[in-house]
């Protein structure tokens, strides 16, 4: 019984296979009105996770919010003017009226509680209940805003140009659609007022709507790039089509199974078409083949079973190592990472089982004398790239030592370049530099304590400890001394309304304005405090036994390291400065921190593992590990050499770039799957025919000889022009769609589609020089054993 | 047998009209409400504990006495004098608040460590009672004529007849935009109060949780508050309450808020 051919079947019922295709992928797409995202970095961790197992506790006792939106007005000429004061009153009523805002804590010049002194009177309302008529209001408010030091970085900048309005979110609220009502509410403001929206929230929820943008306008732009080059190639409209279904056909099975399974979209997966259409491109062998058979044996049929024959091997290896390269992302801990992994490991598997299916079954319509055309411009003696593939090897193959030893300088160089990498994330700077989200943050933290929040919790061993003078005047300390920190901009915590209280109770007395000498005063003070101002002011700072206190860190920057410092800083004031309390961090900062961290090293972890399983798969592609090795040598070159560049340009090591290091590598490796596996056949196949090898038949050598110099480096020329040509094609066309994302206004994709781009011509590139170099060095070694 | 139906259809129908005619008026639903619920007695005193829980179920405790006198008709001047036993530190704290119907009370606090008195001045309206989910004027009461009120429906609730009093605050400078109280036809007390805030949504509950009769009135002596919003709730009861125990003048003067007298505060 002759063995079943899924190629064979195929090209003899093109009709049934084409139907079946559209059948399957028609079923998937039912399952595309589903979908849902989730573009909240919090998810990336699971809700039991100890880091939001502990944040969730924070909010809880402290009654803070998760998401807090800050809108920064900016007036050059000052804002404590009777408009601009006007407009902050009525962009208040309006933004309390917001659904999903907490009204209740909205903190502004007409919400904040002042406390203050005047002839024995304790004075407790908000700052300013209505706008001042004349100089001598606005001159009284100017100094109750800078004589409390609660208010100054928070609601009015040092210059008095900016103040904000802090907007906290109730649990749910969608940060981006209440960011544009704010915008629309300050859209109706005339005057001199900028207004600038900035907060975590809106970074992410505006995120969450562009990578949907991404998602409907740039993998289809992808797709017809390729479409587009994929034709300057081969000329025929309809082939470039087969492959552009082939990838799209892929794409609807595994988004469909994605949003199927009921998983949501995040950052990640957003990615995975473009990645699936890039990986799509390895179909490119099989066409590249195709028409050099085609031109040796006239017969359609025979072409594309031949052809078939003889890629199938690489091209379902390249398969197993992509496919590979991506399921190592399954063992890892973050479930996005391990939802992306499968979704493109069964991307990948999907198209190869088209590639074995449906494209030999779509060669069979085109017409015959098409292909007569096309095939005749594929002649590995006149085509121009491919005589230019056949000079670069002759590079490798001429001056092999020299190569090498070009390439280990390059490799040393690179690591120099690795060694200064900066590992490090900001989601805000995921936005590009004009971008609106990008300059109201950078207004708001020039002008003001910051966007980005953190805070560290002391805890003591009792209850009632936080209001012992000695508590008190360690947090104090320690205060002081994170805001030495130039990431810094302001820090908070029940100590300050002591403070104040201690200093309003002694008739606005400056001398007062520090930490009382006894318990039972600060009791008193926080009992006074507790009794005049919002709940939730005291709430936000202390827990209800008096055990922990919650300091208020307010950063100038997103960036992961920012927080690091500040976890650093309080470790070594602790070392320095003896108490029973523990230090611990929370809040949002603290999160992107550890999420980064995790997710970072769930990628390195990857990584490894990857460079692991590649090789295993490599080793057992070609049965040998020394040609393994060979193989590998070109893809850890690129990758050295990209994050060498990486290290040196000072781009930061982020999540974007530490999840491709692992896609890198199922990627790159297929090069050279193609090209060793072909070269060795190629070897095989001319045992016994002189046509094969100019120079021998030329030299008049004994045919069926054992294997010379001049056989190999024929073999190697012959490989780089000829299944050579399909590997640059493929990287070109892979660039090309991966250009396409460099024009993203988002940096991660930028960032996802420059390193891409460079990764797959550098990788070709080295495949065609460094391959030919290494085998002619190593050919004694590597060609020892081999039974040719 | 015509007449008569029409007889029994004329009186059907003067009985439905007197019926209306005979109903009070929101207003006065509300003043006799806002006597029975503020005003009771010529003075009261009552041990008052106050239970502040966080969402969380973290708790904090305020415990007092509270002296209540009136000076004048329901709807009057009234003074308050509190005593504070808990938290411990603020052990021997005093308040105390001269009540004027239609503008901010006057308030002082003694504050024991260190020993000095201190007038203090906020927003009814706004200020939160001792931390807790009441403000001053939930506590105290706010005056009349500062709302329109509406009847909007008259239903059971707890068991209980009552009108649905819907009262809208004329000026804008509330936390609230309404407020729906649920008054007990008989006892003309508060069983429930229900406020919306400025987007229309309900945020805050009031609930008499437990009514007594002390010396012939009526007496909340269980209630609480809850802010749906924030998920914080307060709870309040009242143990040893009394009216007419003859409270002096004197008691509301700065002397005794520093050296308030046992018999009072005890």
């Amino acid at each position: 019984m002759r063995k079943f051919s899924l190629v064979e079947f195929s090209v003899e019922h093109p009709r049934l296979i084409v139907a079946l295709s559209v059948l399957i992928t028609m079923l998937f797409m039912t399952q595309f009105p589903k979908v849902r995202t989730d573009t909240n970095p919090k998810n990336m961790l699971p809700a039991t996770s100890d880091v939001r197992v502990w944040n969730d506790e924070v909010e809880k006792t402290f009654g803070l919010y998760e998401d807090m939106i800050a809108l920064g007005i900016v007036n050059e000429k000052g804002i404590l003017n009777k408009d601009t004061l006007a407009s902050i009153q009525r962009i208040t009523d309006e933004v309390l009226k917001i659904k999903g805002v907490a009204a209740r804590d909205v903190s502004s010049f007409t919400t904040i509680d002042n406390v203050t002194a005047e002839n024995q009177t304790l004075t407790v309302a908000p700052l300013m209940t209505k706008v001042p008529e004349d100089t001598l209001g606005i001159e009284h408010l100017r100094k109750m805003l800078y004589e409390n030091p609660l208010f100054i970085n928070r609601i009015i900048s040092k210059d008095g140009k900016t103040t904000a309005i802090y907007v906290p979110l109730e649990k749910g609220a969608n940060g981006k659609e209440i960011a544009d009502r704010i915008k629309e509410i300050v859209k109706k403001e005339k005057g001199d007022g900028k207004y600038y929206v900035a907060g975590d929230p809106v970074a992410r929820d505006t995120f969450g709507a562009e990578m949907f943008k991404l998602m409907a306008i740039f993998a289809p732009i992808a797709g017809m790039v390729m479409l587009f080059v994929r034709y300057l190639m081969f000329r025929d409209l309809f082939l470039s089509i087969t492959l552009m279904m082939d990838a799209m056909i892929a794409i609807v099975w595994s988004m469909g199974l994605l949003i199927g399974l009921g998983f949501p979209i995040h950052i990640m997966s957003s990615m995975a078409p473009v990645f699936l259409m890039a990986i799509a491109t390895d179909s490119m062998h099989i066409f590249n083949e195709f028409y050099f058979r085609y031109r040796e044996t006239k017969d359609k049929k025979k072409a594309i079973i031949e052809t078939m024959n003889a890629v199938s091997r690489p091209v379902r290896n390249t398969a197993l190592a992509t496919a590979a390269g991506f399921a190592v992302l399954l063992f890892m801990n973050i479930i996005p990472v391990r939802v992306f992994g499968g979704l493109v490991a069964f991307g990948t598997i999907a198209l190869r089982l088209l590639s074995f299916s449906f494209i030999p079954a779509m060669f069979t319509f085109v017409k015959d004398e098409k292909i007569e055309k096309i095939a005749h411009a594929e002649d590995i003696g006149t085509d121009r790239t491919s005589q230019f593939l056949g000079k670069l090897a002759g590079i490798g193959t001429h001056k092999p030592a020299m190569t090498v030893a070009a390439g280990i300088i390059l490799v040393i160089i690179a690591i120099i370049g690795i060694a200064k990498t900066r590992v490090n994330n900001n989601m805000v700077e995921w936005f590009k530099k004009g971008s609106d989200v990008r300059i109201s943050d950078t207004v708001i933290n020039q002008a003001l304590g910051g966007t980005s929040l953190g805070y560290i919790i002391a805890i003591a061993k009792e209850d009632d400890y936080i209001k012992t003078p000695e508590a008190m005047r360690y947090i104090e300390g320690l205060q002081r001394h994170l805001e030495k920190l130039p990431v810094v901009g302001k820090t908070t915590s029940v100590v300050d309304y002591v403070k104040r209280i201690n200093r309003v109770l002694h008739d606005d007395d400056p001398k007062y304005d520090v930490v009382p000498e006894t318990k039972e005063m600060i009791g008193q003070y926080i009992f006074l405090f507790s009794m005049s101002a919002k709940p939730s002011d005291l709430d936000n700072v202390v827990d209800y036994p008096f055990r922990r206190a919650n300091i208020w860190v307010q950063l100038k920057t997103w960036d992961a390291t920012a927080m690091q410092n500040v976890i650093s800083a309080v470790e070594g004031y602790k070392r320095a400065n003896q108490t029973p309390m523990e230090m611990k961090p929370a809040g949002t900062a603290y999160f992107n921190l550890v999420w980064n961290h995790e997710v970072l090293w769930d990628m390195v972890k990857g990584f490894i593992l990857a460079l692991i399983v590649v090789f295993a798969i490599l080793a057992y592609d070609f049965r040998s590990v020394k040609w393994a090795l060979v193989g590998y040598t070109p893809l850890l070159f690129t990758i050295l050499i990209i994050y060498g560049v990486l290290g040196f340009i000072g781009k930061d090591f982020d999540m974007p770039i530490s999840v491709l290091s692992c896609l890198s590598l199922g990627m790159a490796v297929d090069f050279a799957i193609h090209f060793v596996s072909r070269f060795r056949q190629r070897l095989t196949e001319c045992r016994g025919e002189p046509l094969c090898s100019p120079s021998q038949a030329q030299a008049g050598q004994p045919q069926g000889a054992a294997l010379t110099r001049d056989v190999v480096t024929d073999t190697l020329h012959w490989t780089a022009a000829r299944p050579g040509k399909g590997i640059v094609r493929n990287a070109v066309l892979f660039a090309a769609s991966f250009a396409v994302m460099m024009f993203a206004p988002l940096t991660p994709y930028i960032t996802v589609g420059a390193f891409i781009v460079s990764m797959m011509l550098l990788s070709a590139f080295m495949t065609i020089i460094y391959l030919p170099a290494l085998i002619t060095l190593m050919q004694g070694w590597l060609l020892k054993g081999d039974k040719i | 047998m015509k007449k008569t139906l029409i007889i029994v259809f004329a009186i059907a129908v003067s009985a439905a009209l007197c019926g209306i005619s005979l109903a009070v008026t929101p207003d006065e639903v509300m003043k006799k409400s806002q006597a029975a619920f503020l005003y009771p007695g010529k003075d009261f005193k009552a041990r008052v504990m106050m239970k502040l829980i966080s969402k969380g179920g973290q708790e904090r405790v305020r415990e007092m006495t509270m002296l209540r006198k009136n000076y004048g008709e329901s709807g009057g001047d009234q003074k308050y004098f509190i005593y504070f036993f808990q938290p411990a530190d603020v052990k021997d704290m005093t308040f105390m608040v001269y009540k004027y119907p239609g503008r901010d009370a006057d308030r002082w606090l003694f504050v024991p460590a260190i020993s000095m008195v201190r007038r203090i001045a906020a927003k009814d309206k706004h200020s939160s009672f001792v931390g807790s989910d009441f403000t001053y004027e939930d506590v105290s009461g706010r005056s009349l004529a500062e709302d329109t009120h509406g009847i909007i429906k008259e239903e059971k609730t707890g068991g209980k007849d009552s009108y649905v009093v819907k009262s809208t605050p004329k000026a804008g400078d509330m936390d609230y935009s309404y407020k729906m109280s649920w008054i007990d036809k008989s006892t003309f007390l508060p069983l429930k109060e229900e406020y919306y805030d400025k987007r229309g949504e309900l945020y805050k509950v009031f609930t008499a949780i437990e009514v007594k009769d002390i010396k012939g009135f009526p007496t909340i002596t269980k209630r609480s508050m809850k802010n749906l919003q924030s998920g914080h709730l307060t709870e309040v009861s009242y143990s040893r309450a009394d009216y007419g125990i003859g409270i002096d003048d004197s008691l509301f003067s700065e002397r005794f808020l520093k050296q308030p007298p046992k018999k009072w505060t005890e």
